[in-house]
């Protein structure tokens, strides 16, 4: 008899608990508020619409721009004289190389008596001309391997096209344009490949290798039409990055309850996903991935790893550089802080790779967000070419 | 109460996320780089200066064959003078560094030429990382004779290869092999010396006996081969000095051939058909002592040492088709490694005993390919009508071979290619060329 009174009891608290939470117990409905909207003219405004013509005022209160302030300090100039370098070491001097050794030459073989007689020479008949058929299947003229590897291809860019990191329009100066546009030659990222292509990849051609006709020299083949690099192609180079970044960060969803308890989990969940939270000690916004990204794909572009060693390219570095505010390594502060993988020598040979990566990418600035400068005064890059060796 | 358990509880989910949070960023900014370009590295090369008269030729010659063997790499690529904004006109002079960089020129080598009053060619040079901003190593002097210019162009460009690359050089070295003249059907064939590039060619035999497979010591003073000057293959070895040659001790009748050293210098391993079985046996070159290390009904061939001369690597017809086999350099049971479609052969071990380059012949075609000591990770490199015979550079990168056009007036020709599959090239020769073997550095 008691239990019952314990389940009633029971049910009772369970069924105030529901009713609580989701019976709106603590939520106050409000009497709806009439509204009408109203609009208010001035004085002069009746008058205007009651006379029907009215010139409208000058407006007087407009605050007139503030010129920009000069800056009192002289912007630094962008390039600045190279420290003068220290004196040149004296080369070391170092032993004579032996002289090439000359081996002596087989015994030379007897001059062969040139046979001279009175008789002329018979002409021999010239060759029949013969028809060589064509081949069946000829295959287009291979176009030599891009002898770059990059992690994304890149179609061959025109001639005249100088290379740069992104593809930009050539712009001719318009004296009709009501704003002057500074004049630029076109530039287009060079032409990659994102593997290395051996001769035994490559399908053979049909064509046959050797010919005894035409004795002329062939007409040159117009090479295949490379497509113009369009700004629809820059969308497909590393610029898309960042776009492809800002797509793939969250959004905070919109608040559509008013409820504490939803809205306190919602922006815990947010501050979870938020890429990079601000490093203790450190002021500002943190970096997004996006940014972080943008950094990356920047110095990856400079990094080349062509000429390493097979065991440089085993050796994983960590390279520390200090920023200046305007998105500039400071060359001073390059340094190696550790490395992984491979020999003393083969790390020597990564950090150097690495070190030109980030001063050649980094010569113009990185685009970094300034208002986030405490976030990257101090940036510490591994480099790990793991995927970059041959395979 | 309700209400307040639960605003403490959204309260500690508030502070509790961002704070664990924030004990993981702290610090600097990490980023971590995994992808980046395979390119040439751009350098520039200003002509040497001549610090007198009589070196003025000289310092434009050198400076060029050294950016000749830079440039034969494939893996740099030289920024034309036409482009330099400024010049290098004194040995001493400070970089501006900042000109080289604005054309992009990651390294810089500046040189200087003198010839002393003895007629002897000093040659000193620096080598510069333009965008550090600093000398990569020290200056070094080179001196020797005007007939070795080419040998110190090559020091020169060995020493800014091993440099930047951390791999040694293999331009001051040379290839032996087999010169060949005249229609297929009557082929002349003699032995003939180069530089690596195909210079200074001179000639070690004459034509009136064939010769075969040529092959270098480790030291690079002596040379096996194989001549039919008796009637049937021989070995032979020559001091490359003298041109002296004598044949190595075999029994009459028996013919041994496809001979090369141990690392030790003083030990070949070679084949040797006798009663119509080939095998594989090992000599001491000084006492003419020979061991048999294979013993099987099949032939066996192209035998090669590791480069620590502990194994042996060789082909073989045992399973049915030509394969590769590792054994001891004492012998016993061999390891077969290749398992791939198609037949192998002529396997030779890398000098840096990481890769084993072998000759395969698959679906009609010729390759040169490269693999692991233990078969893994085979890798094709080229794809002709015939190519065969790799040989190593003396730094494991770069593989030389012979590859024979089709036809009837088909000749054969030495090619390169790096052990990455690029930059495949024809090495000049005059006339026809196979067989190449590579020697060690020159000392």
């Amino acid at each position: 008899m008691v239990r019952i009174g314990y389940y009633i009891s029971g049910a009772g608290h369970i069924a105030l608990i529901l009713w609580v939470l989701f019976g709106g117990a603590f939520s106050s409905t409000r009497d709806p508020i009439e509204i009408t909207e109203v609009s208010v003219i001035s004085g002069a405004e009746f008058d205007a619409l009651m006379q029907g013509v009215q010139s409208p005022d000058a407006a007087t209160d407009v605050a007139m721009p503030v010129p920009p302030a000069e800056d009192e300090v002289a912007p630094a100039p962008e390039s600045q004289p190279d420290a003068p370098p220290p004196p040149p070491a004296e080369p070391q001097v170092t032993q004579t190389p032996p002289p090439d050794a000359a081996p002596q030459a087989a015994e030379a073989l007897p001059p062969v008596p040139a046979e001279v007689t009175d008789e002329a020479p018979e002409m021999a008949p010239p060759p029949e001309e013969t028809a060589v058929l064509a081949p069946d299947v000829s295959d287009r003229p291979v176009p030599r391997p891009a002898e770059r590897v990059a992690p994304e291809a890149v179609a061959a860019p025109e001639p005249d096209t100088q290379v740069a990191d992104t593809v930009t329009e050539e712009v001719v100066p318009d004296e009709a344009a009501e704003t002057p546009q500074e004049q630029a030659e076109s530039g287009a990222p060079e032409e990659a490949t994102t593997q290395i292509v051996t001769e035994a990849m490559q399908t053979p051609s049909a064509a046959p290798t050797s010919s005894i006709r035409p004795q002329q020299r062939p007409a040159r083949p117009t090479p295949a039409p490379t497509p113009a690099p369009t700004p629809e192609a820059v969308a497909e180079t590393p610029p898309e990055q960042p776009s492809q970044q800002a797509a793939q960060e969250p959004t905070p969803p919109a608040p559509s309850t008013a409820d504490a308890v939803n809205d306190a989990l919602r922006q815990a969940l947010t501050a979870d996903q938020t890429p990079s939270a601000a490093p203790s000690g450190q002021s500002g916004p943190p970096m997004t991935s996006g940014e972080r990204d943008a950094l990356r794909v920047a110095v990856q572009q400079c990094w080349n790893v062509g000429s390493l060693s097979s065991d440089a390219l085993r050796t994983t570095v960590v390279v520390a550089v200090s920023m200046s505010e305007d998105g500039h390594p400071q060359g001073e502060t390059l340094r190696m802080l550790s490395y992984e993988g491979g020999s003393a020598e083969s790390a020597r040979q990564a950090f150097e790779s690495a070190r030109r990566a980030i001063i050649r990418c980094g010569a113009n600035g990185f685009n970094l967000p300034r208002d986030k400068y405490a976030q990257w005064r101090d940036i510490e890059m591994t480099f790990n070419p793991e995927n970059m060796r041959i395979k | 109460m309700m209400k307040r358990l639960l605003t403490l509880l959204a309260a500690l989910l508030v502070f509790a996320v961002p704070a664990s949070k924030a004990v993981a960023q702290s610090g600097p900014l990490r980023i971590e780089i995994t992808e980046g370009v395979i390119e040439p590295l751009p350098f520039a090369n200003p002509a040497f200066v001549a610090e007198n008269a009589a070196a003025t030729e000289l310092a434009r010659n050198l400076s060029r064959v050294v950016s000749e063997d830079l440039i034969g790499t494939g893996l740099f690529r030289e920024i034309p003078s036409s482009a330099f904004i400024s010049q290098i006109t004194s040995f001493n002079s400070p970089v501006q560094f900042s000109d080289w960089r604005a054309i992009n020129a990651q390294a810089l080598i500046s040189g200087a030429v003198s010839v002393g009053s003895d007629g002897s060619v000093f040659v000193k040079f620096r080598l510069y990382d333009v965008f550090a901003g600093q000398e990569l190593g020290d200056g070094l002097q080179f001196n020797g004779t005007q007939a070795g210019w080419r040998r110190m162009a090559h020091k020169v460009a060995d020493a800014v290869y091993s440099r930047i690359t951390g791999e040694g050089g293999y331009f001051d070295s040379r290839v032996v092999y087999v010169a060949e003249s005249g229609p297929k059907d009557d082929r002349r064939k003699r032995l003939a010396i180069m530089d690596y590039d195909g210079a200074n060619v001179q000639f070690l035999t004459d034509s009136n006996a064939i010769v075969l497979a040529p092959r270098f010591s480790p030291t690079g003073d002596r040379i096996l081969y194989t001549s039919y000057e008796s009637g049937f293959p021989r070995i032979y070895v020559m001091d490359v000095a003298s041109v002296g040659r004598r044949a190595l001790p075999t029994l009459e009748g028996d013919m041994s051939f496809a001979p090369r050293f141990a690392p030790d210098g003083n030990t070949v391993v070679y084949s040797l058909t006798t009663g119509g079985n080939t095998d594989i046996y090992r000599m001491d070159i000084n006492s003419g002592n020979a061991t048999r290390l294979t013993s099987t009904p099949s032939i066996e061939t192209a035998p090669s040492f590791s480069p620590d001369g502990s194994r042996i690597v060789f082909e073989s017809d045992r399973s049915g088709t030509q394969q590769l086999y590792i054994m001891s350099a004492q012998g016993g049971e061999p390891q077969r490694i290749s398992f791939g479609q198609g037949r192998y052969g002529t396997p030779v071990w890398s000098p840096r005993g990481d890769l084993i380059a072998f000759t395969k012949q698959s679906k009609g075609r010729f390759h040169i390919g490269v693999m692991r000591t233990d078969g893994a990770e085979e890798r094709l490199l080229t794809a002709s009508f015939l190519d065969e015979g790799p040989t190593w550079a003396p730094n494991g990168r770069v593989i030389m071979f012979t590859r024979e056009s089709q036809g009837e007036t088909g000749t054969a020709s030495l090619y390169s290619v790096d052990i990455s599959g690029r930059n495949l090239k024809r090495i000049p020769t005059e006339g026809g060329a196979s067989d190449p073997a590579w020697s060690p550095l020159q000392r």
